[in-house]
């Protein structure tokens, strides 16, 4: 069966050929369904607008492994309820190599997939697992014809060079074996920023052949470099900068009514945060850490205070700042500890409040209270809580919304669901990591600080970088520092 | 993968007379036989309404078993159906489960190559509220709706012993001429067509003057009004079911469906054998149906060579030995609806030879010709109505060997049965399990066949009355007596004298007897003698009448009492499944 790769930098129109491949394919094929499978629910509903076609079936490869793993649960040894089971204990790469070593093992179950999908459609297959990987594979040889989408210049899941490694070797292989083909239009940037466009397209080559990009000449129209420091006392805990320095920055962000100003790693985004005096939220994307992190703490606490509050405290530490154990989160575990018995003053009343919340009902509902009351405190700017900030206010948010639910492993999966399908959006002027933005484009970037901090000279770095480059359609502009310089930049 | 819909297993429970069953049939005709409220039709109605083209189906209490309906009832289907059914184009995802001989099962993670054949299940269930659930059974055992589109794709193809029923000769919905015909909305296209028939050119000048005065009522009334007579359709009666094939007779175009029922059945699975066969499931309940014994005959071929699985019941001895000469399965349905297996090796000489014996209500089943003569004989006497109007058939074993395979096969099956048969010393374990099945209907002489045990009751002065053929005349077996005396002179008092010393010579006249009767070929000069000294037991008893013959000789000879004592349990045994009583001794004395 054929086999067909088409190696898609970022921007070369890849969903608009790939849906146009997927309805022309759908509309000649009287048998099955086309299927598409993406990485994310957000490509998931981009491709959803763009292919209408009733015969095309459009799945994240989570959401398809996951219902054969379901229908086959006890042969894979797994629990009923599979796609709960993978929501809540993060249990998604169990079920891709369960599902794998199945459909290698059960070749009639391969079979009967490439029945009802005769052509697969693969988005993104750099960032595919060994397992996922395997299983379209098995599928594949069961008669299906596979159609691979991917750029390994965009694998920024894979983080060891040793991973990365493995998948460009997999990625060598399948052209090997299949017909390969590369786009190299790059259409994102052609009604605004040609030049552009094709910069990002030469630093493509240069990153992923490991030379270094020369920044010395004529820069392409749309292409601002700045040149700045970080001048933070200790710069791997926050970011300021000169005035001098910071200029050009400040004229872009007050230029731009959208721009999203992208950095390496969530640590940086927190620091820019400050940098910028909170003027801009920040896309927190599709998933969600922090509130993970507390559900199965809920989960595990089973109605234990003790628990429940330090799980509380350190999903408000990660998700708001100036509110830290030494300002806000002993006082209330000592609230919590001598049951609020003594008499309160000041913002230790609001703490009493919240403690008594949290005593009453030890368990999702207690923490939304908790975090509803903390957040009109923000808001209020009452005494104590004035200086609080409230950073992801969609992890925040969502963790409330789950108060409302009876179970919190429920309220957990609906939340999940309802951000499934409503594809939030990034703001107008938002602040991102690189990773969060892979798969969106906007019309201004600007990306700092490209220091080596953020920048080394890795494969995975460089790729990180690539990605960053590849998001504004009109103009990107880099803040680069000379004192720390990007190895793979030449100034 | 298959070509044609097959259904691997089939569990009913509580549907109707059924209250449980499970049974593997096989791929291809499966023919069921068994005695009349056995439920080889229920059987036939369930996979029917499993796979029922239309979800306006009307169940009754009587559905139930018990009438039971708040127990519900459930008719599963384990099948392996085609690539053709096209179950990728269905919205919902049917997930297989893999045979592994017996039931669908999990696949197993580890196969690894092996050969897996995907089934699926799917079922009906009677809720305790009388309504029908069409069911997909997946293998983490979620149910999901069974699709009436699928349902008609498997298209069964059904002839019900019903006498008004031509439904696959009109355009109902899923039937074969639907299915054979209709592109799109053929259904439309013809409502369309008939609604263009000026209908009031029939009306003549009293009856549109009557039509002209309505009218104007309706538009005094302010109801609708500019009336006229047209096609319009009323519930429950659907255009299709008024739509059915015309035939031409005599030059008058007749509808097919009020041919005989030989020619409707026939007609119909003509029309369902031109649809696609890798869609195709059929049922035909009483398949000799109005049909001929040899367009029966051609039916059974067709099905045989048409590949696709069929379910038939029958009470026609043609039918079953028609089966018997193709690759039919053959089923026995007993009482209980248990079904069992008839493997054509050990019966298919005996359904051709006697077909009967598989549609008896008891066979019995004898070693011989012989043994068949003689019991029939004994017969007449031993019941009061004529034994074949109570249904009991002796029936020709083939001797004792074949005659042992087609009993166990028979035992296994679950029929009521009887057997009559020599001790021939082979297999003992064997008939050991036979006679403990059978009861006092088993029947085997202690040592010694038919010929040997009635013999030697004859006293010695009678012994040569044996010779003397119903006609009277004797020259034949005296003959057979002088060859192996080997002596020219045939007549009595020379073959007495052949016999030895007068002390010994009736045993030895009575040996020689049994040795020509049963054709004892012990002592034969040669090759040639061999061959004709075997054949001298035709001249004997080795026929029907022979057999009878040896009743008759026996009351003559006075040697009847002994005999009688000899196998009065086993008519007694065979009179118990009929519940009449046991007869005492002397009753049977013919």
């Amino acid at each position: 069966m054929p086999l067909v790769l088409i190696e898609a930098p970022a921007g070369c129109g890849k969903t608009h050929q790939g849906a146009i491949f997927a309805a022309e394919t759908a509309a000649r094929n009287k048998r099955g369904r086309l299927l598409i499978l993406t990485h994310t629910h957000a490509a998931r509903s981009v491709f959803a607008g763009r292919t209408k076609s009733g015969s095309v079936s459009i799945r994240t490869i989570d959401s398809f492994l996951t219902e054969i793993a379901t229908a086959y649960h006890a042969a894979l040894d797994l629990p009923l309820d599979v796609g709960r089971w993978a929501r809540e204990s993060g249990g998604y790469d169990d079920v891709a190599r369960r599902c794998r070593q199945f459909l290698e093992g059960s070749s009639m179950v391969a079979s009967m997939l490439a029945d009802r999908h005769p052509w697969i459609v693969c988005d993104e297959h750099q960032d595919a697992s060994e397992d996922q990987h395997r299983a379209i594979m098995a599928i594949h040889s069961a008669g299906a014809r596979v159609r691979v989408f991917g750029d390994p210049m965009q694998m920024i899941f894979a983080k060891t060079e040793k991973e990365i490694q493995r998948n460009l070797k997999r990625w060598e292989d399948l052209k090997a074996r299949g017909v390969w083909g590369e786009l190299e239009h790059p259409h994102r940037w052609h009604p605004h920023s040609p030049e552009l466009g094709e910069w990002v397209l030469q630093a493509r080559h240069i990153l992923r052949d490991g030379g270094s990009i020369d920044l010395t000449g004529r820069l392409p129209r749309g292409l601002a470099v700045h040149i700045a420091e970080n001048s933070a006392p200790i710069p791997r805990n926050s970011m300021s900068m000169t005035a001098e320095h910071r200029a050009p920055i400040n004229a872009l962000t007050r230029r731009d009514r959208s721009l999203l100003v992208l950095a390496s790693g969530n640590e940086r985004v927190e620091h820019l945060n400050g940098f910028f005096g909170r003027s801009m939220p920040i896309w927190e994307g599709h998933t969600r850490d922090h509130l993970t992190a507390l559900i199965t703490c809920v989960r595990s606490a089973s109605g234990d205070v003790g628990t429940i509050s330090d799980g509380l405290l350190d999903f408000v530490y990660a998700t708001t700042a100036r509110f830290s154990a030494s300002s806000h989160g002993n006082r209330l575990k000592a609230q919590i500890e001598n049951g609020c018995s003594k008499r309160a003053r000041g913002a230790t009343v609001h703490l009493q409040v919240m403690a008594r919340h949290l005593i009453d009902e030890p368990d999702h509902r207690g923490i939304a209270k908790v975090l509803l009351k903390l957040t009109e405190l923000v808001r209020a700017k009452e005494e104590g809580f004035a200086e609080v900030a409230l950073d992801l206010k969609s992890e925040i948010r969502e963790a409330i919304q789950i108060g409302r639910f009876l179970n919190a492993d429920e309220g957990f999966a609906e939340v999940s669901r309802r951000r499934s399908f409503t594809h939030p959006k990034p703001a107008p002027r938002s602040l991102s990591t690189v990773h969060k933005s892979k798969g969106l484009e906007c019309d201004h970037a600007l990306m700092m600080l490209c220091d080596k901090q953020s920048f080394s000279n890795s494969l995975y770095k460089r790729r990180v970088f690539y990605v960053g480059i590849s998001r504004a359609k009109k103009a990107l502009a880099l803040v680069i520092s000379r004192n720390d310089p990007v190895p793979f930049l030449s100034m | 993968m298959t070509s044609h819909p097959i259904i691997k297993r089939l569990d009913i429970t509580r549907f109707r007379g059924i209250e449980h069953l499970e049974w593997r049939p096989a791929n291809g005709v499966n023919v069921m036989v068994g005695g009349g409220d056995s439920g080889k039709s229920t059987v036939l109605h369930a996979i029917a309404l499993l796979f029922s083209p239309t979800n306006a189906v009307q169940i009754l209490e009587t559905d139930y078993f018990n009438r039971r309906s708040d127990e519900g009832f459930s008719i599963e289907a384990t099948v392996e159906l085609p690539d053709e059914i096209g179950l990728a184009n269905l919205q919902q995802t049917f997930w297989p489960w893999t045979w592994d001989g017996q039931a669908g099962v999990i696949p197993d993670a580890d196969a690894s190559g092996g050969q897996e054949t995907p089934v699926y299940r799917l079922r009906v269930r009677g809720t305790s509220e009388l309504d029908l659930a069409w069911e997909v059974v997946q293998p983490n055992d979620e149910v999901v709706a069974l699709p009436v589109s699928l349902r008609r794709r498997v298209g069964v193809v059904r002839l019900t012993n019903d006498d008004r029923n031509d439904r696959d000769l009109r355009l109902v919905a899923g039937s074969a001429l639907d299915r054979l015909l209709s592109n799109g909305n053929l259904k439309s296209r013809i409502s369309q067509k008939i609604s263009e028939v000026d209908i009031d050119a029939a009306l003549q000048e009293g009856e549109t003057e009557a039509l002209r005065e309505l009218d104007s009522k309706l538009q005094k009334a302010g109801l609708p009004h500019d009336l006229a007579l047209g096609l319009t359709s009323s519930q429950g009666l659907s255009i299709g079911a008024l739509i059915g094939l015309l035939a031409s007779r005599d030059d008058v175009m007749l509808p097919l469906a009020s041919w005989g029922a030989g020619t409707r059945r026939m007609s119909s699975l003509e029309i369902a054998g031109s649809t696609e066969a890798a869609t195709r499931l059929t049922i035909i309940d009483e398949i000799e149906r109005g049909l001929e014994p040899y367009r029966l005959r051609q039916l059974i071929v067709k099905l045989d060579e048409g590949g696709g699985q069929c379910f038939v019941t029958t009470h026609s001895p043609v039918a079953v030995a028609a089966a018997g000469r193709g690759v039919s399965a053959l089923w026995y349905v007993d009482i209980k609806a248990k079904i069992g297996s008839l493997p054509r090796e050990a019966i298919e000489n005996q359904q051709k030879r006697d077909p009967e014996t598989f549609l008896a209500k008891l066979p019995v089943i004898a070693e011989g010709i012989t043994e068949v003569g003689f019991l029939r004989r004994i017969f007449q006497t031993a019941f009061a109505a004529q034994p074949e109007f109570l249904g009991i058939r002796v029936c020709d074993g083939g001797g004792n060997d074949t005659m042992l395979g087609l009993l166990e096969a028979l035992r296994d099956a679950g029929l009521t049965l009887g057997a009559f048969c020599d001790d021939e010393g082979r297999f003992s374990g064997r008939w050991k399990a036979i006679s403990e099945a059978l009861g006092p209907r088993f029947f085997q002489w202690p040592k010694g066949c038919l010929e040997e045990n009635v013999i030697k009751h004859i006293a010695d002065k009678n012994l040569m009355a044996l010779a003397r053929d119903p006609d009277g005349a004797s020259g034949r077996r005296l003959r057979t007596l002088a060859v192996r005396l080997d002596i020219a002179e045939k007549d009595e008092t020379s073959i007495l004298k052949a016999c030895g010393a007068p002390e010994m010579r009736f045993a030895r006249l009575r040996s020689v007897i049994i040795a020509a009767a049963t054709g004892d070929t012990e002592g034969a000069p040669n090759d040639e003698a061999k061959k004709e000294w075997k054949s001298h037991s035709r001249e004997w008893f080795k026929s029907l009448q022979g057999g009878s013959e040896l009743v008759d000789k026996a009351v003559q000879l006075k040697a009847w009492p002994k005999i009688e004592t000899d196998i009065l349990p086993f008519i007694n045994g065979l009179r118990a499944a009929f519940g009449q009583p046991a007869l005492a001794l002397g009753a049977l004395r013919p």
